[in-house]
């Protein structure tokens, strides 16, 4: 029905364009890429199964969309360090340094891992559903908002925590022993997120 | 935790086990406060209006289609 497709379209864009942030770290592109999503999706959308996981699948079309645009690049030019609007809250002076600590240190974080904790902690979602807006494993999903947590820990704190080792590997265990390992692409991409810094990239893997 | 008096020649190491409750305190705590940092940080970005051309796509496409 396309009356209620095009409402569902909408009252996700707010999420949309958080994804999109988590992706782009920079709100000019991360407009153009919600709107480039919007426009393949509304292409699209006799593809759409109704019934099905809308959000999954509209997450899947920018995310694809971010994939391609990133081939073109090979890499975003222009990264911002925090959004400006943080700046406009009546935050105290010290807690405004504290956040802008920590949306460099979100940034720094590789793309996969920043988009699976937007998606837990900011909008919400289930372990299931970013793995299938993401098309990785539940395990994969889980072990990325993981790794995200403990690595701006350590990173803001200084602390490296034990418990990090022990999770990740029984996380890790789940997944090599085959309970919702769906694709190779998971294996390939926690190996990515284990070097530090390599952005964007491994999504192109 | 009950321990027969076998065990009693090697004690249970309480340290780790406080250090590593100790811990996931801590990384329970990060996380709530993580959580807050992150809402204030991304909240505004989720709440700005839709851009006009953005709505007009959209809005265009429904028209066309519902005919």
């Amino acid at each position: 029905m396309p009356n209620e497709f095009h409402g569902q379209v909408i009252a996700l864009l707010p999420r949309l364009r958080v994804q999109a942030l988590a992706l782009t770290r920079n709100r000019a592109a991360a407009d153009d890429l919600v709107q480039d999503a919007v426009a393949n999706a509304l292409a699209a959308q006799n593809s759409f199964t109704p019934g099905t996981n809308f959000a999954a699948w509209m997450h899947r079309i920018l995310r694809n969309r971010f994939i391609s645009t990133l081939r073109k690049q090979r890499e975003t030019t222009d990264i911002e360090d925090v959004p400006a609007a943080a700046f406009a809250v009546s935050a105290t002076h010290e807690d405004r340094l504290v956040l802008k600590e920590l949306g460099a240190a979100v940034n720094r974080l590789p793309a996969d891992q920043r988009e699976a904790l937007f998606m837990v902690v900011l909008q919400g979602m289930s372990y299931e559903d970013v793995a299938e807006a993401t098309g990785c494993a539940v395990g994969t999903a889980k072990s990325r908002v993981f790794r995200a947590r403990r690595q701006l820990q350590t990173w803001l704190t200084g602390e490296e925590s034990a418990e990090a080792t022990t999770e990740e590997q029984r996380i890790e265990r789940e997944r090599v022993s085959g309970r919702g390992a769906r694709r190779q692409e998971s294996t390939a991409s926690s190996r990515g997120a284990r070097r530090s810094g390599v952005g964007e990239h491994h999504l192109l893997a | 935790m009950d321990m027969d008096s076998s065990d009693s020649s090697k004690p249970a190491p309480p340290s780790k086990v406080t250090k590593r409750k100790g811990e996931r305190a801590g990384s329970d705590a990060f996380d709530i406060w993580l959580q807050r940092g992150l809402h204030q940080l991304y909240d505004n970005v989720a709440a700005e209006p839709i851009p006009p051309e953005l709505m007009r796509l959209i809005e265009e496409d429904r028209t066309r289609r519902g005919k």
